[in-house]
């Protein structure tokens, strides 16, 4: 009994808004129908009936055309790197110490990092960056966006049964590699697209380029009626492979791995019943405005020329910050009464009663399901579980996915998300709170509701070992 | 590039040096590592026997040589996928040393990988092959030792070499400490095998240890055994100076010549049959004994295969016999036939006195076995031509061992046609002998 019960305050939480909408229509109706005396309907004649009429219908059908449409996304793949690529934690703390063979400091740091990284050992770099050193051409950077991006997109249309002349929109976002002709256009000229596909090739994004590109095709396809969509979300690292001494750059080194996702969108209704997920809200944050926030992450030269991505110090700080401001567009938003109420007492006695209250962090656990935590290293992890005082299994996929395919920038939301599903866990009616953090600084968040439920996939990237999963990683890890 | 290869771990000091215009047609030479494709170690320990470390200073360096069309359309990528396949069943050897707290060496099988290096030669591969240098087998593979960072030294390099013509060579760094000649072989025809997707049941092994009871009440130890040299502590780097460049030489003798050294060493007695090895042993030991002017060998060293014990799937140092064989007088005054049959009935397998040598304090000497004595190695029943690289046989093996004591190290191997057209031979002998054998070779024995 006490089951029900929750549920149905649940339920009411959420649909308040509409209960007390049509409460107040039925109170207006009644009265109206109790003021208006009975014969005044006789005097109503062919043409006020026909007037109120069209009236009705001319504002019902605005309504129905100018109403957001509702992008669906139908799949999404995951490239799998193949295991001949992949990085032991050995092999990668021998290389680190032969390449900065001079630097005794900066191993000794490197070597924390890994044993601290959250890393497996069967994370992927791409072959050039197998060898010691690694000195990477332009066109092994172009073999990696072909292998990763390709790969993907085949498992997409096979996935999916869609045919490259079907779409429409074409979106590629990799932050570090930017080529011409551009990603897109390599794209655009494998699959023989048509010609009037809308390509759009976005760079030096960040990691939060990923729902960026989603928040792009979720406007295009407001503009273009019954249009697919398909994003790419990438980092190619075959050019990005820093091989100087300075330990604020080494950090990318140990995280950043292969990966890349594509993803097909649409906002055909015919299509409601293949999706697996429809959008319902695409929240940006961008804190560029502040200086600090702005040169956080910076690609640039160290003292000897060597190109590479400082991390600041106060990263986690930023970031948090940046969540915050994000939190406080996107709470309203998602928020059940009760949770919004609560803050709104906490804001109101903070502010103008000036009483001793912490700031009160919504629980946004009652307006999600299932959440995908930008895995950008164990830090960013820990940080926001405990800020948004998640529970473990909330960001086991998080986790899980910095073990098993590390830090793949824009698209390890995707893999955090075919990891869920390989575990069985979407069910219809579930909604997903995606957030990704990236250089800028950016906190970018997309909100996604169930639409059916999802069986176990064939042929995802985690088929062949999500039964060794969930890892208990511990906190050191001796090499 | 080059710095990578950790000059300070190289053996070039002790080496003759190779003629600078066959060191200049060996370029872009690129570093990398492969490492095995499944998780497979799994940070499993592997504790390594007395017999083992008493090894630990010698590396063999074997060179394969294949013509074109063998390894064409084989991109590089190509060849580290088979080997990824190889690797997942040797993770053993894709492991690294580690020092229990007793500081006794045992290896972490962390999955670090091979190193490999890749490299391109000026000349085709007959060419080359006709140079005359005969250290020139020495560009084609890894010079490296274990150590001085011991954590972080692999203990298998690939080298590959890209001649001019297509043809390849396989270029192969054995750590002695892992397995003697035949385990080394065995290891590398598994790679052979991965190519045609042949796998082994059961991952590479090592032997089972048998724990020696050693004689703990014996105030007094027993001198050192006369078939090791013990050397100066040589703490995190394997290896060892000497006061002499040594040189290895190759040579080819037929089975015609075989005959009449057996004649020649018969004599008269013609119902006795002498084998080829001992027959090329003695042959060389009265050379050389020439050479050194009555001044020694008075014992060398005879290693062979102990078949009994060796077993497939297993690398092991264990199932090689070393055998001692003592003369009071110098082997120039012995005749042929007599230094043959010391050789058959007289080596003493020492193989125990090394284990409780080595076990029989905490102090874990280290050890030169090979060239300790003059030392013979017989490798001609090792399965080096079955390395068969899409249905290619190797046309020519090089084989011999690195690291190796000042008194020489003679290898029998097998010829390229099979042990039926006669053996190849390697000796390894400090420089300033190697012209004075070579003559006494041709003038006694008519062996060019």
């Amino acid at each position: 009994m006490f089951n029900s019960t929750k549920q149905l305050y649940n339920y009411f939480i959420k649909h308040v808004t509409k209960l007390f909408i049509i409460t107040l229509i039925f109170a207006i109706t009644i009265q109206t129908f109790n003021q208006l005396p009975y014969n005044l309907f006789n005097h109503f004649s062919l043409i006020h009936t026909l007037t109120i009429t069209s009236l009705t219908i001319t504002i019902l059908t605005f309504y129905f055309f100018n109403k957001p449409r509702t992008v669906y996304l139908i799949d999404f793949a995951c490239f799998k790197p193949p295991s001949i690529l992949r990085v032991p934690f050995a092999t990668a703390a021998e290389h680190g110490r032969i390449i900065l063979a001079s630097q005794p400091k900066s191993i000794a740091f490197q070597v924390k990092i890994f044993e601290r990284s959250g890393l497996g050992e069967e994370t992927c770099l791409p072959h050039p960056l197998h060898y010691l050193p690694p000195d990477p051409y332009m066109i092994d950077a172009r073999d990696e966006s072909e292998i990763v991006i390709f790969s993907a997109m085949d498992s997409l249309f096979k996935q999916t049964g869609i045919n490259p002349k079907d779409i429409d929109i074409l979106i590629v976002n990799c932050s570090l590699f930017a080529p011409t002709p551009s990603l897109s256009a390599m794209v655009a000229n494998k699959y023989k697209m048509r010609s009037n596909v809308k390509s759009f090739n976005l760079s030096g994004m960040g990691c939060s380029a990923g729902l960026i590109s989603i928040d792009l095709a979720n406007n295009l396809l407001q503009v273009h009626p019954e249009s697919n969509a398909v994003v790419i979300s990438t980092e190619i690292i075959t050019p990005n492979s820093y091989i100087g001494k300075e330990r604020s750059m080494l950090l990318p080194n140990c995280l950043f791995r292969m990966g890349g996702a594509c993803v097909l969108l649409t906002n055909k209704r015919s299509q409601k019943k293949h999706a697996k997920y429809s959008l319902v809200h695409v929240v940006r944050t961008h804190k560029g405005s502040e200086d600090k926030s702005y040169r956080c992450v910076t690609q640039e030269e160290d003292k000897e020329g060597h190109v590479g991505i400082a991390l600041n110090l106060d990263l986690m700080v930023i970031a948090a910050n940046s969540l915050k401001s994000n939190i406080s567009t996107i709470g309203p938003l998602v928020l059940p009464i009760s949770e919004q109420l609560l803050f709104l007492f906490n804001l109101l006695g903070r502010k103008i009663l000036k009483l001793d209250l912490k700031l009160y962090i919504p629980d946004f656990k009652k307006a999600f399901d299932h959440f995908c935590i930008h895995a950008g290293g164990r830090a960013v992890i820990d940080e926001l579980q405990k800020r948004l005082r998640l529970s473990s299994e909330h960001v086991e996929a998080s986790r899980m996915t910095l073990h098993r395919f590390g830090n793949t920038s824009s698209s390890s939301l995707w893999y955090e998300l075919g990891y869920m599903e390989a575990k069985g866990k979407m069910k219809k009616g579930d909604r997903v709170w995606q957030i990704g953090f990236g250089s800028g600084f950016k906190c970018n968040s997309a909100v996604w509701e169930c639409n059916k439920d999802i069986g176990a996939p064939n042929n995802s990237a985690w088929d062949d070992c999500i039964h060794r999963y969930p890892v208990n990683e511990p906190e050191i890890v001796k090499i | 590039m080059l710095k990578y290869l950790s000059p300070q771990n190289c053996l070039s000091k002790g080496k003759k040096m190779v003629s600078s215009k066959i060191q200049n047609s060996i370029y872009n030479i690129s570093i990398s590592t492969v490492v095995p494709g499944l998780m497979s170690g799994h940070d499993a320990v592997q504790e390594l026997s007395a017999m083992d470390l008493a090894m630990k200073l010698h590396y063999l360096r074997i060179v394969y040589y294949f013509k074109t069309p063998t390894f064409d359309g084989f991109t590089i990528l190509k060849i580290k996928e088979t080997m990824f396949n190889w690797l997942n069943h040797t993770y053993i050897t894709c492991g690294r040393f580690r020092r229990a707290d007793s500081g006794r060496p045992f290896i972490k099988c962390n999955d670090s990988g091979v190193r490999v290096i890749e490299a391109k030669c000026r000349l085709s591969l007959d060419e080359w092959l006709e140079t005359k240098d005969d250290s020139k087998h020495e560009l084609l593979v890894s010079n490296q030792v274990l150590g001085p960072d011991l954590a972080y030294s692999p203990l298998i390099l690939v080298q590959l070499t890209d001649f001019k013509c297509g043809g390849k060579s396989v270029g192969v760094s054995w750590a002695h400490v892992l397995g003697d000649a035949f385990s080394a072989v065995g290891f590398i025809n598994l790679w052979a095998q991965a190519m045609i997707h042949s796998y082994p049941a059961q991952p590479l092994t090592m032997a089972q240890q048998h724990n020696w009871a050693c004689d703990l009440q014996n105030p007094k130890p027993n001198p050192y055994p006369l078939s090791v040299k013990r050397v100066d502590p040589v703490g995190d780097l394997w290896s060892t100076t000497s006061n002499f460049k040594m040189e290895t030489a190759s040579f080819y003798v037929s089975t015609t010549e075989l005959t009449r050294l057996q004649a020649q060493i018969c004599g008269k007695k013609v119902d006795q049959k002498v084998p080829e090895f001992e027959c090329i042993c003695a042959v060389i030991w009265q050379c050389l004994a020439k050479v050194r002017n009555g001044s020694g060998p008075k014992a060398v060293t005879i290693c062979r295969n102990d078949v009994k014990t060796r077993d497939k799937g297993i690398i092991t140092n264990e199932s090689q016999t070393i055998g001692l064989v003592k003369t009071d007088i110098s082997a120039q005054d012995y005749k042929p036939f007599e230094l043959v049959s010391l050789i058959m009935n007289k080596a003493e397998d020492e193989r125990m006195k090394i284990k409780e040598a080595m076990d029989r304090d905490n102090e874990l000497p280290d050890f030169l076995i090979y060239g300790a004595n003059l030392t013979f190695v017989d490798l001609s029943d090792a399965p080096f031509y079955e390395m068969e690289v899409r249905g290619q046989k190797p046309v020519y093996v090089n084989c011999y061992i690195d690291n190796v004591g000042e008194e020489g190290v003679v290898l029998v191997l097998p010829s390229p046609k099979g042990c039926s057209d006669g053996r190849m031979v390697s000796v390894t002998l400090p420089e300033n002998q190697m012209a004075e054998f070579k003559s006494v070779l041709n003038e006694d024995w008519a062996i060019a």
